[in-house]
């Protein structure tokens, strides 16, 4: 308080300066009245009286400024002086200040784009109260399910939720696709199944209108619909009277409850939530890992706390139910970092690219101010001389490097509105509704402040090293020297170090730039063992009550298959339960092999299980290695048949001859059929973030139809021109189906690494803006130099020096400086490269012959920037240098 | 013959506080009564008076308020302020001990 008093008493003294002053001088004039009128009441002359009071005062002017000093004014006013005054040697020298300036706004700019990535997607992905007590909960089988697969068997969510100490509320969901019956059109929908206490875990209200009751969670009870506010606007114009109004969702009747406030989107931005209604018979489960859990810790209970509470009992239920429940694991993971795994090493990386080319940015503006401090010795020394101390210098450098850093700021403010709009829309909106925090990347308080901060920071930064680096002036010495001013060897080699390190960080940001990149171009063929151009794929579901039995399925899906084969131009039609870079993980099972139970309980083999249609191979044109695949011999009443992955067969028949050999799902005692491997086809890479190709097993579509699929078709022209036919196809067979997911193959692949993409650009901008950085480093210290060695070089060419000689010796040191630069940061990229290559698994790998390259691109840079001083220096001509002083 | 401006650092302050401890007073008083009360031993360079009474001004141990004087003009009164009060009588307390362990070394060493 009593700070924030006397800072109010100091600016009322700065303002109303004048009235303060003149209050000063009544006081002081008083005073000496007082004085005056004293001695002459002992008898001196007026004249006598007032040279006495002067005397015994002192000199009035020093008093005055120590009272303005004691009142705090001078060190504000000092300070706006010195703003004034860098203001207009800023003006001065226009192009040192726009130079300087974007040099920063750069660094600074690059800083405020990806934190305002971190700040949306790291920090703050979702808007909920609490979201650190926010867990994810799942049971995890020991076997590499990815992160898609984490669910929980609906009998031990029962038992989780009646004896546990650790969560405040445990809830359950399930995405489901609806087909919206509107105006006797059907539209494909998602939605999701939630536990009537879902919103009460999240702690949100509707923004009108109701949440679930527990008896809703009832079957039959269960018709009631809670609609987002997205789907609220699209679909309803945003009237407030639909609540109690009824809505068709897979040819059932539901009623409008509630709707959702706007940033309200977890678990994806779905259209609308219905209750989870399971049976008694599926409550009862424990043998299907089938419903997403999530829970709010306890407050005070920690994620580790919740963990050992879990790991007990997960043991406990291992006891119990040793059939089902052995070797499952119940596991908890903030909601938060739910997505870490990705996210995390990327924009870490990519916001420490960005801290580097800032500190490019420093390195290049610290060199350019001192070599400008050089002209400015005499003024320096000019200021030191009348009584400026060191503090008041340094106020003065950091005043003037805060105006740039401020100036710099407030550009990179401006732009990041730009570049953070291109950065949001730079990935489709279809995936980015996926990535919790993506639509929130925007400049908000948070990155404001960051920016601010980082710009005040690198001005305040440089400032000091500003007065650092001219500290110690003699005043005496340098106002007697004539000419430009000259440079101490410490002086210079501070400078040189400076380079030195321009050149390794650029160094290290091109071999980080170039990893990255060669890792997305390396993703982008990543997609093996497949063709996936002149593809169209349409996801397909069926309700569950209209086709409830297989042989309804298998009817729908035979009728698709031929009525879309027999269009012209399509050369193959098939079905796949998840087709390649659909960025989900497939599901994973457990399979037992007929014959010696060679494997240890541990290594029970896993696979992932996809359901495809006879010509799907023919599609997609995977390769056929050994043996058959399947045809429409393989009907539902013949021999169950398999067809595994290439990688499946080499680890668990590696001296060949997998065809005829028996497999089952599950483990020994599971009642699935025993399946006979009729052939062997190449390798698929799922998704990008798979590290290798999984071993798969395909069951044949007719022998286990499924629901939902995915139609793939072959065409001979522009897959997209196909779409209606196959609309057309679908509403002969069944009016109320609907198609989702309609798209060529080949544009789901760029979309399904488009993070990745935008990644590569970044690093490769950064890399660029590192290279021209560090050149025009090189390229500034060189040319400061020759201006300053001039008279040199005049006296050595009126020596007889050659062009050749003089061409060595500028060279010679920009290839020092940089050589000194490459070794220090040799080892330093490989580390960097090394922990990349771990960090960012699949993508990016160490590599010696792009980090030579680099290393051979930064020496000729240099030399470039080299060449052209040294080029000023052999048109030296002796007699001008020799007389220019 | 040591100058009054020798006085110890931060003397001046706890003289000036003292001073105007009963009554408001100007600078020009304040001066007077120093020299006074301490019977012409301690003699304030006048001018170095004002500096100090802005300094506390600023720390708030004291505030100015502008009256008029015995003869009728108009001049600038400093008064202590509650925190004032409480400094004044800590630092008196310190400055005692402190001349009083002085004098004890003096006598007995």
């Amino acid at each position: 308080m009593r700070r924030l008093q006397s800072i109010f008493h100091r600016l009322r003294n700065l303002f109303h300066k004048d009235a303060v002053e003149r209050e000063t001088d009544q006081e002081l004039c008083f005073h000496l009245e007082r004085q005056i009128a004293e001695h002459a009441a002992v008898g001196m002359s007026p004249e006598e009286a007032r040279r006495a009071a002067l005397l015994e005062f002192g000199g009035v002017e020093q008093f005055k400024e120590e009272c303005r000093e004691a009142r705090g004014v001078n060190r504000i006013e000092s300070l706006l002086a010195d703003l004034r005054y860098g203001f207009r040697t800023l003006r001065k020298s226009p192009g040192f200040a726009v130079v300087s300036v974007l040099t920063l706004a750069l660094g600074i700019g690059a800083n405020a784009a990806i934190f305002s990535m971190v700040n949306a997607l790291l920090l703050h992905p979702y808007s909920f109260r609490n979201l650190d007590s926010l867990v994810r909960v799942w049971e995890d089988r020991g076997i590499d399910e990815g992160y898609d697969a984490r669910y929980i068997a609906p009998a031990d969510v029962e038992d989780l939720r009646s004896s546990n100490g650790v969560f405040e509320g445990l809830t359950t969901y399930n995405y489901q696709s609806f087909g919206l019956g509107m105006e006797g059109d059907v539209q494909p929908i998602l939605g999701c199944r939630v536990s009537a206490n879902f919103f009460d875990v999240f702690a949100v209200s509707p923004a009108a209108g109701r949440l679930f009751v527990a008896a809703e969670e009832q079957p039959g009870a269960d018709q009631v619909v809670i609609l987002s506010y997205g789907s609220w606007q699209r679909r309803f114009g945003g009237d407030p009277r639909v609540l109690g109004k009824t809505i068709s969702l897979n040819g059932r009747v539901y009623t409008l409850v509630g709707i959702m406030p706007k940033d309200f989107d977890y678990p994806v931005p779905v259209e609308l939530w219905v209750p989870l209604a399971l049976t008694p018979g599926e409550k009862a489960d424990r043998t299907q890992l089938s419903l997403n859990a999530l829970a709010r810790l306890k407050p005070g209970i920690t994620v580790s706390q919740a963990g050992a509470a879990l790991a007990g009992f997960s043991h406990r239920l291992e006891r119990e139910y040793p059939r089902t429940n052995a070797g499952r694991a119940t596991t908890l993971l903030q909601l938060r970092k739910e997505l870490y795994v990705f996210t995390l090493p990327l924009f870490l990386l990519l916001q420490a690219a960005a801290g580097f080319v800032l500190l490019l940015a420093c390195a290049n503006l610290a060199n350019l101010v001192f070599a400008r401090m050089i002209g400015r010795q005499r003024e320096i020394a000019l200021r030191a001389a009348l009584g400026a101390g060191r503090g008041r210098l340094g106020q003065l450098f950091i005043s003037e490097t805060l105006l740039y850093s401020f100036a710099a700021g407030v550009a990179a403010i401006v732009a990041s509105f730009a570049s953070v709009r291109a950065l949001r829309n730079s990935i489709p909106a279809g995936w980015t509704k996926w990535v919790p925090g993506w639509d929130g990347i925007r400049v908000d308080g948070n990155v404001l402040a960051f920016t601010i901060l980082v710009a005040l920071g690198v001005g305040f930064l440089l400032g000091l090293a500003t007065v650092l680096h001219t500290s110690r002036v003699e005043p005496n010495k340098t106002l007697k020297e004539t000419g430009t001013g000259t440079v101490t060897r410490a002086k210079r080699r501070v400078r040189n170090a400076l380079v030195v390190a321009q050149v390794m960080f650029a160094l290290i940001l091109l071999v980080c730039a170039g990893l990255t990149i060669q890792g997305f171009g390396r993703l982008a063929s990543v997609y093996q063992g497949f063709e996936p151009a002149s593809v169209l794929r349409v996801e397909i579901s069926l309700p569950k009550n209209s086709y409830s039995d297989k042989v309804k399925i298998n009817n729908f899906y035979q009728q698709l298959l031929r009525g879309t084969a027999s269009l012209s131009g399509v050369q193959h039609a098939s079905l796949i339960t998840n087709p390649p870079a659909s960025n989900i993980d497939s599901e994973t099972t457990f399979f037992t092999m007929e014959g010696p139970a060679a494997l240890k309980a541990s290594e029970v083999p896993s696979a992932d299980l996809q359901i495809a249609s006879p010509d799907f191979f023919d599609t997609l044109k995977i390769s056929s290695i050994v043996g058959r695949v399947f045809s429409d011999r393989d009907g539902s009443d013949s021999a169950r048949v398999a067809v595994i992955s290439r990688g499946m067969a080499n680890r668990f028949w590696p001296k060949g001859g997998a065809p005829g050999h028996r497999i089952k799902l599950g483990p020994q005692d599971s009642t699935e059929p025993w399946l006979t491997i009729v052939g062997v086809v190449g390798d698929v890479r799922q998704n990008w973030w798979n590290p290798s190709t999984r071993p798969v097993i395909y069951k044949p579509f007719a022998q286990v139809p499924q629901r939902s699929m995915t139609l793939l078709l072959r065409t001979s022209s522009n897959p997209t021109s196909y779409i209606s036919a196959v609309r057309d196809v679908v509403r002969k067979i069944d009016l109320g189906i609907a198609l989702r997911g309609i798209n060529t193959l080949e544009e789901e692949v760029a979309d399904s690494i488009a993070i990745v993409r935008i990644m590569g650009i970044l690093m490769g901008i950064f890399g660029v803006v590192a290279l021209a950085l560090s050149s025009l480093g090189v390229y500034g210290v060189l040319s400061e130099s020759v201006a300053q060695r001039t008279h040199e070089i005049g006296i050595r060419l009126a020596l007889g020096a050659k062009p050749r000689d003089l061409l060595k010796l500028i060279l010679g040191q920009a290839l020092k400086l940089t050589a000194i630069g490459l070794v220090i940061a040799v080892p330093c990229a490989v580390a960097i490269s090394r922990a990349m290559a771990s960090l960012i698994f699949g993508v990016v790998s160490v590599d010696f012959a792009m980090l030579g390259g680099f290393t051979a691109l930064l020496f000729l840079v240099a030399l470039g920037a080299g060449y052209l001083p040294a080029r000023r220096a052999i048109g030296v001509d002796p007699m001008v240098s020799l007389r220019y002083e | 013959m040591s100058k009054p401006t020798d006085l110890v650092q931060g003397t001046l302050d706890l003289l000036i506080l003292k001073s105007i401890a009963l009554a408001p007073m100007h600078g020009w008083a304040i001066a007077q009564r120093i020299r006074h009360v301490s019977k012409d031993v301690l003699q304030v360079n006048q001018g170095a008076l004002y500096p100090a009474l802005h300094r506390l001004e600023q720390q708030h141990w004291i505030t100015a308020e502008w009256g008029e004087s015995e003869n009728n003009r108009r001049a600038k009164y400093y008064s202590l302020t509650k925190s004032g009060k409480k400094y004044l009588q800590s630092e008196q307390a310190n400055w005692e001990r402190l001349s009083a362990a002085i004098g004890l070394v003096l006598k007995r060493a």
